[in-house]
């Protein structure tokens, strides 16, 4: 029997085309990174059974089992029931597996669960950010990071999310040892400074990564109770014109990011090219076709932003752009 | 804010006492003698120190350089931001004090027989009272005084140098001229002198070192080398001195205060003290 | 007199307390820790039994009551100089065996060491104690090797409460105070506070160490992996030291204060004086400067050790350098230089 395989619903169902023919591999979809140890024997067992034997690590946390004879598909979506069930992540029907890929993992870096330095639980954000736009078949990548350090490489998304600390100061029990000072120089933007023995914090510049609470020995330092967000905006790789992300927003609180980022599927959805090949458009393409305000006017359409937010008036990317010129200078 | 001056205050070791400030006594260009009415001058003991209390500036610790009937001497090194605002006083003005603090020397110990005192650079300060009372002693000629600056351009009381060497034996040394200086006396740090000076009882002569810590360690093993005994050997350590009352911990070595039990310590004790 | 009471009646008697004295405790402060979501527990005023944090070791000690991390002493006016008001209110500290043993290591060095603190003795009269029974060692305490781990008198009551029987248990030294039990309808009972027997962690002080231990290679490890944070000074309920700070006010350069602030003999700056001189350099002559004084030279000249084994830097060193294995490497060292057999040294 030849194979007749419609690549458009294996590729949906979160199978990758292999240029080995008749192969395919099952993506794990892991958003914020965690799952428990049983789900990952049984990836181990998958691979083991269906598969070549070898696990591909891929770069947005999810997991590639290769080396799948595309018959087994059936087969391998009910042995990777447990490992969706553990994961949360949202199913149209048990035992079907992945109903989207379009929508790429939601990534997270360890966070405050293990960084000393995690802003905020990242993990936890991003499966509630799963949970919001999964299923979903628009190219979009969002990821999230504890701090400003930018471990996860948030900067290289459509929607990169920063956690944020306001620092606390109470002068009652800082001794002016000054390690905050040193500490925020060399690990950090260097946003502080010794007034009369007391730390002056210069608000402008201090980017909310808490180094100066880690290092403070007294406890005068301490964290906000809120948890507070950088959004950055629209990072991409690829061929045409690679970009960081830009800042959107800064001190946003949780709410108001969901939105944002709900608004922005909204937005896609209206102005993405019919004829987009796969129906795959960069968000940041689109944006250039309709122009940011407009785009503004969509993601920011209800949003009920937190009075501490600061939201950029205007944003520009730059990055190479590839197609005019490959020179090198 | 605080409106009622509390009662208490004149029995708050910590609240200073003005002090008028007599004259000005400039040696070098960073280091001036401040001549300070002071009544009880006499119970006051060279070596002992007085916090300088500048407020909104802060205290610096400054050992006695002088003694009077009415009033003592601080001789200070322009070196940060409290000795800053000292050196802005003018003859008349009023400048705040806590003090005395520590032990002191014990000049009596030096009256009779056979002395040497070897002194480094504002090291010359908290000895300078030693030096003045052996210079008025009957065998005068057997107090031995050597005394080091880094160069002429350093010297600290110059007159006063003068008047011992009149008096006493005075070695007087610099480490080292400048170019072009017509300086023509003695060139070599203290310790080259130490092996020279004529001691005849060294079981029973008192020797008095006090400098910079790399000064006093050769020269107390200098002295050792001569012959001195360990317990005839006097030094007095500078360390930093918040409070000079026991209570900051800055100064403290091992179990030792050195504002509450120094700065003047007996070398067999000062041998042990490991910072 | 010993009293069991409920938790109601209790908060009555705390209730009672409060009308004459400030009650200062253990508190969780939420979030307030190094971390994100981690907690801190230090001292604070309470009201209520609730409040007060007693199922863990309080990561910071009652001291910051007696010895304020940052205290203003003086306000200077252009001609004056005026003393800081203080708190004229009684206070209740509670605290636990050890932190009890502390006390007395304060008083030592502020009311004792030939000058008495005006600004200690202040507060310090203002000041009694309630017991925090110490049902069980927690990680990191040796207050049995430190002889800290039962304290009989010098407090008012003791406070031991069984969270499950929802009762309390009070050993009441003051009569003024037992007739608050007596009206908030506590019975009568045999009270003795709760007191931890023994330890995980164990320490052997030398009785002498030789001058070779100072100079000994042990400390070198230390300049290595202290990072000079000085948490182990500032958590440690027997340590004192502060530095003197004026100030003089931006915004109108004539008036200023005069304040001090807690100091660690770790951290950058401790013994540098005018001109630049400094007497220990490396965090390993730092380390040995801290752990000497804790064991030893505080004895020598209190008759005491000054370290109660509350084991707090422990917890918080975020090298994970104990200073319990510190004492016993001490103890090490001593022996073998004490033996003749050196061990190895600096020149």
């Amino acid at each position: 029997m030849s194979k007749d395989i419609n690549t458009k619903v294996l590729k949906k169902n979160a199978f990758r085309y292999s240029k080995v023919r008749g192969e395919t591999a099952s993506r794990i979809r892991i958003p914020g990174g965690v799952i428990n140890a049983q789900s990952m024997a049984k990836i181990a067992e998958v691979a083991e059974k269906f598969g070549d034997g070898t696990i591909f690590l891929t770069n947005r946390q999810g997991v590639e089992i290769p080396g799948i004879a595309m018959e087994d598909i059936p087969e391998v979506n009910k042995a990777i029931q447990s490992i969706i069930d553990d994961s949360g992540v949202n199913q149209a029907e048990r035992d079907k597996g992945y109903p989207a890929a379009g929508t790429r993992n939601v990534v997270a870096c360890p966070g405050k669960r293990l960084c000393p330095f995690g802003c905020f639980d990242t993990t936890d954000f991003a499966r509630k950010m799963d949970k919001m736009v999964f299923p979903n078949n628009l190219h979009v990548k969002i990821a999230f990071t504890g701090c400003s350090n930018d471990c996860a490489k948030v900067r290289m998304d459509d929607f990169g999310i920063i956690g944020m600390t306001e620092p606390q100061y109470d002068p009652s029990r800082c001794v002016s040892c000054e390690q905050c000072i040193k500490y925020c120089r060399i690990r950090s933007v260097g946003a502080l400074s010794l007034v009369n023995g007391k730390v002056v914090r210069d608000t402008n510049l201090c980017i909310g990564c808490g180094v100066c609470v880690a290092y403070c020995p007294t406890r005068a330092w301490t964290r906000s109770k809120e948890h507070y967000f950088r959004l950055v905006l629209l990072g991409r790789t690829g061929k045409k014109n690679p970009r960081l992300a830009e800042d959107f927003i800064k001190w946003a609180d949780e709410q108001s990011i969901l939105d944002i980022v709900k608004n922005a599927y909204a937005y896609v959805e209206e102005y993405i090219d019919p004829n987009a090949l796969e129906g795959k458009e960069h968000i940041g393409y689109i944006v250039d076709r309709t122009g940011f305000d407009e785009f503004l006017k969509w993601i920011m359409r209800d949003v009920k932003l937190n009075e501490k937010a600061e939201v950029a008036s205007r944003v520009y990317w730059s990055g190479k752009h590839y197609d005019r010129s490959n020179e090198l200078k | 804010m605080i409106e009622n001056k509390n009662e208490s205050m004149n029995e708050n070791i910590y609240v200073p006492f003005p002090s008028v400030l007599k004259e000005i006594i400039p040696h070098t260009q960073k280091e001036w003698t401040f001549r300070m009415s002071y009544r009880d001058a006499k119970n006051v003991k060279p070596g002992q120190f007085f916090e300088v209390s500048v407020p909104k500036y802060g205290e610096a610790p400054i050992s006695v350089s002088g003694i009077g009937d009415d009033f003592i001497d601080l001789t200070i090194r322009r070196v940060g931001r409290v000795t800053d605002e000292v050196f802005k006083f003018k003859a008349g003005d009023s400048v705040l004090l806590r003090g005395p603090y520590g032990n002191g020397f014990d000049t009596g110990l030096y009256e009779n027989g056979e002395v040497i005192v070897v002194a480094g650079g504002t090291g010359v300060s908290p000895v300078r009272g030693v030096i003045e009372a052996l210079s008025k002693t009957a065998d005068a000629k057997d107090k031995h005084v050597i005394v080091g600056f880094r160069s002429p351009d350093d010297m600290l009381f110059r007159e006063d140098l003068k008047s011992w060497a009149e008096k006493l034996d005075l070695i007087l040394t610099v480490d080292g001229i400048p170019e072009g200086s017509d300086y023509k006396g003695n060139i070599g740090l203290v310790t080259k002198y130490i092996p020279d000076v004529p001691i005849r009882d060294l079981a029973a002569a008192q020797a008095v070192v006090v400098g910079p810590p790399a000064m006093m360690k050769f020269s107390v093993m200098g002295l050792l080398q001569k012959g001195f005994k360990e317990e005839n050997i006097w030094v007095s350590q500078e360390r930093k001195m918040c409070c000079g009352l026991g209570k900051c911990g800055h100064c403290r070595i091992g179990s030792t205060y050195v504002c509450l039990d120094g700065p003047v310590f007996n070398y067999v004790d000062s041998k042990e003290m490991i910072d | 007199m010993g009293y069991v009471l409920s938790k109601e009646a209790f908060d009555e008697v705390l209730g009672k307390l409060s009308e004459d004295f400030l009650l200062y405790s253990p508190v969780r402060k939420i979030g307030e820790g190094c971390y994100t979501d981690v907690d801190v527990v230090r001292y604070d005023f309470v009201k209520s039994l609730d409040e007060i944090e007693l199922e863990a070791k309080s990561n910071y000690a009652f001291k910051e009551l007696l010895t304020p991390l940052s205290q203003t002493l003086f306000f200077f006016t252009e001609n004056e100089t005026k003393e800081a008001d203080s708190d004229t209110r009684d206070v209740i500290i509670f605290l636990r065996s050890c932190d009890m043993h502390a006390v007395k290591r304060l008083d030592a060095i502020y009311l004792e060491n030939k000058f008495a603190d005006p600004f200690y003795e202040r507060v310090r009269k203002r000041v009694k104690f309630a017991l925090i029974g110490c049902g069980h060692s927690f990680e990191n305490c040796f207050c049995v090797s430190m002889k800290s781990n039962v304290t009989t008198d010098g407090y008012l009551f003791s406070l031991d409460f069984d969270r499950d029987a929802g009762q309390v248990s009070c050993d009441v030294k003051d009569e003024d105070i037992a007739k608050l039990f007596e009206e908030a309808g506590a019975s009568a009972a045999d009270v003795v506070p709760s007191s931890v027997t023994e330890n995980d962690t164990k320490v052997t002080v030398p009785d002498v160490v030789p001058n070779a231990v100072y100079k000994d290679k042990l400390w070198d490890e230390y300049t290595a992996r202290c990072i000079k944070c000085g948490r182990c000074n500032f958590v440690c309920p027997t340590c004192t030291c502060y530095t003197m700070q004026d100030i003089f006010y931006t915004d109108n350069g004539r008036v200023g204060e005069r304040r001090r602030v807690g100091s660690s003999c770790m951290v950058d700056g401790y013994t540098n004086v005018a001109g630049g001189g400094e007497y220990r350099r490396t965090n390993g002559e730092r380390m040995r400067f801290k752990t000497l004084h804790k064991i030893y030279d505080f004895s020598k000249r209190f008759g005491y050790d000054m370290c109660v084994g509350c084991g707090r830097c422990d917890d918080v060193c975020p090298e994970y350098i104990s200073f319990a294995n510190i004492i016993n490497k001490v103890n090490a060292a001593a022996k073998a230089a004490a033996a003749g057999e050196g061990g190895a040294q600096h020149d």
